[in-house]
């Protein structure tokens, strides 16, 4: 009895807390609606009229602007998705004349579809949406020439061969900062505005999916770990991107960026979705340190390359205080990858560079045409107008073909064999400008703490101090076979800072750079780590097994390479996502549009 | 006296009523990026002035056309190849979400119901107007493909320029095998007007390279380097060739190919993306210089002047038949 009694009393202390939890996100979603909703009416784009007529504010208005910004279309897919918001959203409130107007650019305007995949999920889920709202029209009233029928036929094979892919493969521009608002966004469209119940279905659980990706590699909100695709700003104020928008929005955690993102909004007017409770608990629970493994893919490889899509093998070691995070090593995104990093928690994130790292900067045609299709000799120029770093050898963004990467728990490994000739051949290494503490040891070792992480961090090659606009240091190291191996620590683990440096020390370290950069190191974890350029790394004299990563594994997300299936647990929860079980839906339940 | 009167006649008739229209595909690149303001680009027809043609759009690579009515258009475009039934008036994308960014097409003058489309990951093949597609690269390992070009004597001899090298099929894209410049990533293909036998190719820093078999076996003409963008034959004079390429600028042989001379002279750079003989007008040649306007020579390079399509990037230029045959 008394047992029952408890249970019921935990019961009903959960089911509060589920709804402090839903009146908390629900709020947040108002702040993000309200605050788009109340921007300058002149100034007003395509987002301040979804977000009024979100709330059922001004259809007039709505209408009337929606038919001037309409005059002059323009933004490809980024055109597409906020016009297919206002679409629907306006279904019942706008006027005839906006509707007309908002239906007559889809037959004037050809955006173009873009070369990567966040830009074609955009665009077929917008025309999957559209197709869906205009059904049985000819293709003479679409700008692809292609009827109603045929454009939603068309989106939905790419949609569902895209789910395919990453729910077997991993995804492509994987755990990208920015680009999380580019896929959240799509997949809230179809779980909102699908007829088709087993697609509103497939992208809820893919909803889950990317979200439960993000959760389990977030230290307060902030994305940490390797990403395929981050920014100049972001990857040194860790804070500063989409991702911290979404941390906040979706549970909580950290700060929203100002004025909110386009993306924040846009998914918030759709499906609006709020994760459930066990992705709300592995996003905000850092009770425990644990170890997670990611496979993800490349994106398009259209040349140099035997393999379309190679595989890319990620780890995370996340801690209360701190986070590691890496990939492989080489080229597995064109101009925006980060590899590796330390990242440490900070109670306010905003402004702060609460990161470490080294990399190599590369800039090459070869690595352009390996993921764009153009020709070699305007390539880096055209990249440079849009990413100003790409060819800069100060830059702290983007892959080298020359870098490996290792990681064992909290330590890391990273080694670079840079070929005479190539262009910028010397390592950055990021030294920010938020470090309490920096010692420079004669014994090659430097020694800094950031927040209440100890960090030290061996060089492989001598050095020179440079220093960086905006704050902070930059280790350059002009040598070819050059490496770093960074051990971190929690302060609280040693008496002082002393008392780390004396641990670290006392460690067995060999390092070489001939032939090979090479090392051979005893963590502090007390493994026996062995790293060589071009080699398999060890861990206690055993290679690691790259064949055997799954798609996740850890404590929390589990999946198998090709299974379509991923398991999420913490505690007692546990919801599988698994996506050859969707079920079939009679024809009766497939309205057209919801 | 007559005669002269006669062919005067004839070149005024042609100048007024050319026997061909000029397409160029260009793109305004300055400042553009997937998802900014594009400003006017895509196909353009010179009809006195330049005039763009269906969608703007910021890939068009490449164009061409039905033998049997040259109203019938297709083109390479970032969303694909795109089909115009009617000369520009509509128009339709006809591939699927599955195929992206078209480098080249060409339509099986023999058979102008086959398209082949060179894609970044292979080769697309249509039997039907591009109603359905297919993929057909058995035999090409490495599928990148910038260039694709039927014979013209042949129904369903194409051949192909990929990541390494030359590809050719006899049966219409069921199989490839390697013919030439093996290695070298391969940018243009073009056939002699005047001989079938002879083709020229343009590649990726190994140089432009010939044959006189009908492709089936290749030699080096001019040296590497630097990319080469295209070839291009004169239809008017049987020896004259001309080659494009980046720091290239255009460069022009009198004799077969045998040697070869710079004509830069009036072109504001060397970075040249196109270059095409008018087939009307003897001695006149086009050249699309990076960034700043498409140029003309009315004596084969040697004396250049602007012609429009100012700061654009010119993919591709083509003389389509003005009329059905």
């Amino acid at each position: 009895m008394r047992m029952k009694i408890l249970i019921l009393l935990l019961c009903a202390s959960g089911a509060q807390a589920g709804t402090q939890r839903e009146q908390a996100f629900a709020q947040r979603l108002r702040q993000v609606v309200e605050h788009n909703a109340g921007l300058e009416p002149s100034k007003a784009g395509y987002q301040t009229i979804a977000a009024k007529l979100y709330l059922g504010r001004d259809p007039e208005w709505c209408s009337r602007r929606l038919e001037t910004l309409l005059q002059d279309p323009s933004g490809d897919m980024f055109w597409m998705f906020p016009v297919t918001a206002v679409a629907y959203l306006g279904r019942d409130k706008l006027t005839p004349s906006a509707r007309g107007a908002l239906r007559k650019a889809w037959k004037t305007y050809m955006p173009y579809r873009g070369d990567t995949e966040n830009h074609w999920l955009l665009y077929y889920t917008s025309l999957y949406l559209m197709a869906q709202l205009y059904p049985n029209e000819p293709g003479e009233s679409w700008y692809t020439g292609k009827s109603s029928e045929e454009n939603l036929r068309e989106a939905e094979g790419f949609l569902l061969h895209w789910m395919d892919l990453t729910t077997t493969k991993g995804q492509g521009e994987y755990d990208s900062t920015h680009y999380i608002g580019v896929y959240l966004l799509p997949l809230s469209y179809l779980a909102e505005w699908a007829g088709d119940p087993a697609m509103r279905l497939r992208a809820r659980m893919m909803l889950d999916w990317v979200i439960a990706d993000y959760a389990v590699e977030n230290l307060g909100g902030l994305y940490v770990g390797a990403h395929a695709r981050t920014d100049d700003r972001q990857v040194l104020e860790k804070w500063a991107g989409v991702s911290s928008d979404f941390g906040w929005l979706l549970f909580g955690l950290g700060y929203p960026l100002e004025g909110y993102s386009y993306y924040a909004l846009f998914y918030s007017v759709a499906s609006g979705y709020m994760p459930p409770e066990v992705i709300h608990r592995i996003a905000t629970d850092r009770s425990r340190n644990y170890v997670h493994h990611e496979l993800k893919r490349t994106r398009h490889r259209w040349r140099y390359s035997e393999t379309r899509n190679a595989p890319v093998y990620k780890t995370t070691y996340m801690r209360r205080d701190y986070a590691v995070g890496s990939d492989q090593g080489g080229l597995l995104q064109p101009i925006q990858q980060h590899s590796w990093d330390v990242t440490w928690a900070v109670p306010d994130p905003r402004g702060v560079h609460n990161t470490l790292f080294s990399m190599h900067p590369y800039s090459a045609p070869f690595e352009l045409q390996m993921y764009f299709t153009a020709l070699p000799d305007f390539v880096t120029e055209s990249v440079v107008r849009s990413k100003r770093s790409y060819d800069s050898p100060d830059k702290f963004l983007g892959g080298s073909r020359y870098e490996q990467i290792f990681q064992d728990l909290d330590t890391v490994i990273a080694l670079y064999d840079i070929p005479p000739g190539t262009r910028y051949p010397h390592i950055n290494g990021f030294f920010s400008k938020d470090l309490s503490k920096l010692v420079e040891h004669p014994s090659g070792w430097i020694f800094v703490q950031g927040g209440q992480a100890s960090i030290a961090y061996y060089p492989l090659a001598p050095y020179e101090w440079r220093p960086i606009q905006g704050g902070g240091k930059r280790l350059y190291s002009p040598h070819l076979k050059n490496g770093t191996v960074v051990q971190v620590a929690a302060a609280s683990e040693f008496a002082d800072f002393a008392a780390f440096q004396r641990a670290i020390l006392a460690l067995p370290l060999q390092t070489a750079r001939e032939p090979v950069p090479s090392v051979e190191f005893r963590s502090l974890r007390g493994h026996k780590l062995k790293f060589r350029y071009g080699q398999t790394p060890e861990v206690d004299g055993q290679p690691v097994r790259y064949q055997d990563w799954k798609l996740f594994e850890g404590p929390y997300l589990n999946a198998a390479p090709g299974s379509r299936k991923l398991v999420l647990t913490h505690g007692s929860l546990r919801r599988v996502l698994d996506f050859n079980e969707i079920p079939s839906f009679p024809p009766e339940n497939t309205p057209e549009g919801r | 006296m007559a005669g002269d009167l006669a062919g005067l006649a004839l070149w005024v008739l042609a100048a007024v009523n050319p026997p061909h229209q000029f397409y160029a595909c260009a793109a305004a690149s300055k400042g553009y990026v997937v998802g900014n303001k594009l400003p006017p680009s895509g196909l353009f027809v010179r009809a006195g002035e330049w005039r763009q043609l269906g969608y703007n759009h910021p890939f068009i690579a490449a164009v061409d056309y039905d033998r049997r009515d040259p109203r019938v258009l297709y083109l390479a475009a970032g969303n694909g190849c795109v089909r115009s039934p009617d000369g520009g008036r509509t128009w339709r994308i006809t591939t699927s979400w599955d195929m992206t960014e078209p480098k080249d097409v060409s339509v099986d003058p023999s058979q102008s119901n086959h398209i082949y489309l060179a894609l970044p990951d292979g080769i697309g093949v249509s039997r039907d107007q591009g109603r359905t597609w297919s993929r057909q690269d058995s035999g090409i390992e490495r599928k990148y493909t910038q260039a694709i070009r039927v014979d013209r004597t042949t129904a369903g001899r194409v051949l192909a320029g990929a990541e390494r090298g030359i590809f050719l099929t006899g049966n219409g894209g069921h199989d490839w095998r390697l013919v030439g410049a093996d290695g070298a990533m391969v940018t243009h293909l073009e056939q002699s007007p005047h001989e079938p036998g002879w083709w020229i190719a343009a590649t990726q820093q190994q140089g432009a390279w010939e044959s006189r078999d009908g492709g089936l076996g290749w030699k080096r003409v001019l040296g590497g380097g630097s990319t080469l963008h295209n070839t291009a034959f004169d239809p008017t004079r049987r020896d004259r060739l001309a080659v494009c390429g980046w720091e290239v600028g255009v460069m022009v042989s009198e004799d077969g190919g045998r040697s070869w001379t710079a004509r830069n002279s009036g072109l504001p750079s060397r970075h040249v993306w196109r270059v095409a003989f008018d087939p009307d007008r003897a001695g006149r040649i086009y050249a699309g210089v990076h960034e700043e306007a498409l140029y003309v020579s009315d004596d084969a390079g040697r004396h250049w002047r602007s012609a429009g399509l100012e700061g654009a990037v010119i993919y591709n230029l083509a003389f389509i038949p003005a009329r059905e045959p």
